[in-house]
C-alpha cells in the first residue's frame, strides 16, 4: 500500500480558496469602488483596525475578503508590513482638528459649543423596506445653518485644566521619531503611553464594546460621562527633508475623553482615538483607559488584560487556528489518560511484520 | 489570489546582511568557532543588527557615523544596546565596565559588545556552557588582561552582555551563557 | 534632497517578504535568544500574510534565516502534505527562491507544528517550532508580567507544584504535550506543544532550535550542547508516549511516534506520524535506493 505519495494538501488548500473566491466572483476596480463610497463607516472601522488610512485598500481588502471583517484587516496589516516608513507625522493638537462633530455629556453647553453634527444617533430605526419595492431612499437635502459652526474647537479639557478640575501633569515632550512604536516593538506591562493608545487605536471595535461595556456595567470602578467626543479630520503635517512643514492631506478620526472623579478630589480623564469615525470603540477605548489604573490583575480593566484580548488580529487567528488539527497533541494527552488508568494503547489486530527503520 | 512577482532575487545588500547574520547566528550558538564574514570589519554587522530601534556607543568615530546612518542613535556607554569598542586598551575595558547587562527581569537588556581581537594567538581559554559539548580551547590576543575578570564580574547569568570578537574575516562568539576559564 | 531620496523604487514586497527592519529586529532577537537559552524574548511581530496561531512566529524565523540556497522543510504534526504545513512551504519558497522538501535529510531549514522529525538532525540544520503559547507558567499564572517575575527569580514551585498534584490524583504525570523543560539549568520553558517523545531530542542536540510565538510576540531558542532536562521528580521518572511497540500499519516501521486511526468496530490501527520516514520506509520496502538518516530513537528506545 502506497503512504501519501500524492500531495494531497496542496491540492485541497488551493480547491478550498477557489471555492471560497467562486462565491465572490470577479473582483474590479468598480466593486471597490462601490465598497469604498457606499460603506464609509464599515471602511473607517476596518481601517482603524488596521492602523493604515487608505480607504482604497480597505475597500479592496473587504471585497477581497468578501466582507470579513477580520480578514480585512488582516490583509491590510500584512500589507502595511511590507511599506518602508518614510517620516513621521508632527503631533496634532485638538485645536487644530477640523470638527465635524463635537459633544459633551458633561455640561448644557461648552466653550465653542455642541456641534451634533453627522449621526444617527436621533433617527427612527426604521428598515427602508420600500428601497425592495422599487422605491429608492433618498436623503434629503442638509439645510446649511445660518452661521456654520467654526472649524476648529477648542478642548474642554483645556477649560478644566485651567479651572483646576483635572490634573494637568507636567508634559513630556518626546520628539516625534522617538515616540515608542508598537509596530516596531513588543508590549510590555507596565505599558508605554504611547503604547497603550496605540493599540487601542488599532483594537477590535466589538471585543473593545465587550470589555468597556463590563466596566460600565460596574466591573470597573469609575462611571464614565463623556466629556468630549469627536469626529474630525486631521491635518497630515509632515516635514520635508528641507525642512518645511507641509500638508500631505487630511484623516478622519476619532476621539474619546471620558471622566470620573478620582480618589484625588479631581476628575480623572480616560483617552481613545483612532483612524475613522468609530464612535463605540472610542467611547468603550476610553472607559477601559479611564478604569486601568490600579486595576486588579486579571480583571477586565486592567490594562494587560484588555490590550491583549482586544487585538482583532492576534485574537481571530488565534480562535480559527483550534480548527487546524491537533491529533498529536491529543494523542500525548490520550497516552496519559490510558497510562492513568492502568489500560495500555490497544495493539491492532494482525499487525504487518515491523520493519526497522535504523540507517 | 496575491499574484507576486517571478521567482525574488535578493540584491547585494540582502545577500551580505544574511550572509552575516548566519556567521553571527552560528558564532554565538557555538561559542569559540569562528566563522567567516562576508566582509571583513565591524560596519557588516552594523548593517546586518542596526535600526532606528538601537541605541550604539562606538569609539571609532567613523563607524559610529555610519552606525547613525542606519538610524541608529549614538548616546554613552551606559545607555547603549550595541557597543563597538576597543578592547585592547585600558579605556576600552572602563567602556565595558558601564555596558548594559539587563537584569534577570529583562535578560534582553543585556547588551551586544563587537570588538576587533586576534584568533588563534595571545591567552588561552576554556570555554564550557551551551553550545559546547565538552569544552573548547581558543587563543585570543589583542584583548586588555583585565577582559576575562571583568566579563566574570559583570556577567551574572542570565545577566550580562555578549561579546563577538573581528579578527579580519572572522568572527567568534561570547554569549553571556559562557563560562571562561582563564588557562 | 527630496522625497523620493529617502525612499525607494516601489517593489510589491521584499526578498523574503519582512523588510530590512523587521529582519533585523528578528535578528538582534535570535542573537539574545541564542545567549540566553530557554529565555523568552519579546519582539514586535510583524503581521504576515497568514492569521496568528497559524505559524506566523515561526514563520518570521523562517524568513529572516532563508537565502535562495536555502532547502526548506515544513511539518504539522508530523506531515509534510498537512493543509497548513504546505500552504506554509509554499509561502516561504514563493517569497524566496528557495528549494522545497519533504526530506528531512535534505532539509536546511525545518520548521514544524507539534513535532521534531525522528531522523537526527545535524549540526547543519536550524530547527524552528511553531509556538502557540510561549508561557510554561501560563497554567499556573495567566498574567504575563507576574510570570516574569517569577521567571526572573527561577520561582517554578507553583510549576512542580501541579505535577506534584498530578501524581497524587491520577498517580503520574498528566501533562500530554508541551512538557515543560529546565533549560541550560536555569530558565523553564515549553518546548511547543510536541509529544513527551520528542523533548529528549532537545536535550544536547547537535543542531540550533528556535521556537517563535508570532502571535504572542516571543521567541526564545534551544542551541546546540544545551542542557534540556525535563521536570520531573526523583522517583518518577520521565516517561514518554507508550508507543515504542506500536507498529506503522502503512510501513510496517516499528519503535517510533504514531498516529493512531481509529477503525469501524472498535479498535485503532497506527501509522507513523513522521510522514516522509514512512514514505521513505514503502519505498526502500518496495527496492528504491532510499536514504533513511539515523533516528534519535532505535528500537524504540531513545540511547543516551
Amino acid at each position: 500500500m502506497a503512504y501519501v505519495a500524492t500531495r494531497g494538501g496542496e491540492r485541497a488548500i488551493e480547491q478550498s480558496e477557489r471555492l471560497y473566491r467562486a462565491e465572490l466572483g470577479r473582483i474590479d476596480a468598480a466593486r471597490v469602488t462601490a465598497v469604498r463610497q457606499t460603506l464609509p463607516m464599515l471602511i473607517d472601522r476596518v481601517m482603524g483596525e488596521a492602523s493604515l488610512y487608505e480607504p482604497d485598500l480597505a475597500a479592496l481588502a473587504l471585497a477581497q475578503s468578501g466582507g470579513d471583517l477580520y480578514e480585512a484587516v488582516l490583509l491590510l496589516r500584512a500589507w502595511r508590513t511590507t511599506q518602508p516608513r518614510l517620516g513621521i507625522a508632527e503631533p496634532v493638537e485638538q485645536e487644530q482638528l477640523v470638527t465635524h462633530r463635537r459633544i459633551s455629556a458633561a455640561f448644557k453647553d461648552i466653550p465653542g459649543g455642541q456641534i451634533l453634527g453627522p449621526s444617527l444617533d436621533y433617527s427612527h430605526r426604521l428598515l427602508a423596506t420600500g428601497v425592495l419595492q422599487g422605491h429608492p431612499f433618498e436623503p434629503r437635502p442638509v439645510e446649511p445653518a445660518a452661521t456654520p459652526a467654526p472649524a476648529r474647537q477648542p478642548s474642554l479639557a483645556a477649560w478644566q485644566k485651567a479651572q483646576g478640575l483635572v490634573a494637568d501633569p507636567p508634559r513630556a515632550e518626546v520628539a516625534p521619531d522617538d515616540i515608542p512604536d508598537l509596530t516596531r516593538e513588543p508590549l510590555l506591562f507596565p505599558a508605554a503611553r504611547a503604547h497603550t493608545l496605540q493599540s487601542l487605536a488599532r483594537a477590535d471595535t466589538g471585543g473593545m464594546l465587550a470589555l468597556g461595556y463590563s466596566a460600565m456595567r460596574g466591573y470597573g470602578n469609575a462611571h464614565p460621562t463623556v466629556n468630549e467626543l469627536r469626529l474630525a479630520e486631521a491635518e497630515l503635517r509632515v516635514r520635508h527633508p528641507r525642512g518645511t512643514v507641509f500638508s500631505a492631506g487630511r484623516v478622519k478620526v476619532s476621539q474619546a475623553e471620558v471622566m470620573a472623579k478620582g480618589k484625588s478630589g479631581l476628575l480623572e480623564l480616560g483617552f481613545c482615538a483612532t483612524l475613522g469615525w468609530n464612535e463605540v470603540k472610542v467611547i468603550s477605548g476610553a472607559t477601559l483607559d479611564l478604569n486601568a489604573p490600579g486595576a486588579a490583575k486579571g480583571s477586565p480593566v486592567e490594562e494587560e488584560f484588555f490590550l491583549y484580548h482586544t487585538e482583532p488580529v492576534e485574537a481571530s487567528g488565534f480562535c480559527i487556528h483550534f480548527k487546524l488539527p491537533h491529533y498529536v497533541t491529543f494523542q500525548s494527552s490520550l497516552d496519559a489518560l490510558r497510562g492513568a488508568r492502568g489500560a495500555a494503547a490497544p495493539i491492532p489486530e494482525q499487525a504487518p511484520e515491523p520493519e526497522e527503520v535504523t540507517a | 489570489m496575491t499574484q507576486l512577482a517571478a521567482v525574488p532575487v535578493p540584491d547585494a545588500f540582502e545577500i551580505r546582511t544574511n550572509a552575516t547574520f548566519e556567521a553571527l547566528m552560528l558564532a554565538l550558538s557555538r561559542p569559540g568557532s569562528a566563522h567567516s564574514l562576508p566582509a571583513p570589519g565591524m560596519a557588516g554587522l552594523a548593517e546586518t543588527l542596526l535600526d532606528r530601534e538601537c541605541q550604539v556607543f562606538c569609539d571609532d568615530p567613523a563607524l559610529a557615523e555610519i552606525c547613525a546612518g542606519f538610524g541608529a542613535a549614538l548616546v554613552p556607554a551606559a545607555r547603549a544596546d550595541h557597543l563597538f569598542l576597543s578592547l585592547d586598551t585600558p579605556e576600552g575595558l572602563a567602556l565595558l565596565e558601564q555596558a548594559p547587562v539587563g537584569s534577570a527581569l529583562y535578560p534582553d537588556a543585556g547588551a551586544t559588545v563587537i570588538a576587533s581581537a586576534r584568533l588563534g594567538a595571545g591567552q588561552r581559554l576554556r570555554l564550557t556552557g551551551p553550545g559546547i559539548e565538552t569544552f573548547t580551547d581558543i587563543e585570543l590576543g589583542d584583548l586588555a588582561p583585565g577582559l576575562w575578570p571583568l566579563r566574570a564580574a559583570r556577567c551574572r547569568y542570565p545577566a550580562g552582555f555578549d561579546l563577538f570578537l573581528i579578527c579580519e574575516g572572522r568572527v567568534i562568539g561570547l554569549p553571556r551563557s559562557t563560562t571562561i576559564e582563564v588557562l | 534632497m527630496t522625497i523620493a531620496t529617502l525612499t525607494k523604487p516601489w517593489q510589491a514586497f521584499s526578498y523574503g517578504f519582512l523588510d530590512a527592519s523587521a529582519k533585523r529586529e528578528l535578528r538582534r532577537k535570535m542573537l539574545k535568544a541564542i545567549a540566553v537559552p530557554g529565555c523568552q524574548m519579546p519582539y514586535a511581530s510583524r503581521e504576515v500574510p497568514m492569521a496568528r496561531g497559524w505559524g506566523t512566529g515561526g514563520l518570521q524565523v523562517t524568513l529572516t534565516l532563508l537565502k535562495p540556497s536555502s532547502v526548506v522543510k515544513v511539518i504539522d504534526q508530523g506531515a509534510d502534505d498537512s493543509v497548513n504545513a504546505a500552504s506554509i512551504r509554499s509561502f516561504l519558497s514563493k517569497v524566496s527562491g528557495a528549494a522545497e522538501t519533504w526530506d528531512t535529510l535534505a532539509a536546511t531549514l525545518i520548521q514544524s507544528r507539534h513535532r521534531i522529525p525522528e531522523e537526527r538532525l545535524r549540526a547543519d540544520q536550524v530547527l524552528v517550532l511553531q509556538v502557540p503559547n510561549p508561557e510554561p507558567l501560563r497554567p499556573v499564572e495567566p498574567n504575563m508580567s507576574v510570570a516574569r517575575q517569577m521567571h526572573a527569580d527561577a520561582d517554578y514551585g507553583r510549576l512542580w507544584l501541579i505535577l506534584y498534584e498530578q501524581i497524587v490524583r491520577s498517580g503520574r504525570i498528566m501533562q500530554g504535550a508541551s512538557y515543560p523543560a529546565l533549560v541550560n539549568g536555569r530558565h523553564v520553558m515549553t518546548p511547543s506543544p510536541i509529544p513527551r517523545w520528542d523533548l529528549p531530542k532537545l536535550h544536547m542536540a547537535q543542531h540550533l532550535t528556535f521556537l517563535s510565538a508570532g502571535r504572542e510576540k516571543r521567541l526564545y531558542a534551544v542551541p546546540p550542547f544545551t542542557r534540556v532536562e525535563p521536570l520531573v521528580f526523583s522517583d518518577v521518572p520521565y516517561k514518554v508516549e507508550d508507543h515504542a511497540a506500536l507498529t506503522c500499519h502503512r510501513s510496517g516501521v516499528a519503535g517510533y511516534f504514531m498516529n493512531e486511526i481509529p477503525q469501524d468496530g472498535g479498535g485503532s490501527v497506527f501509522e507513523l506520524s513522521d510522514s516522509h520516514l514512512g514514505i521513505k520506509a514503502i519505498r526502500r520496502r518496495d527496492g528504491e535506493d532510499v536514504a533513511l538518516g539515523a533516528t534519535w530513537y532505535e528500537n524504540g528506545k531513545m540511547p543516551r
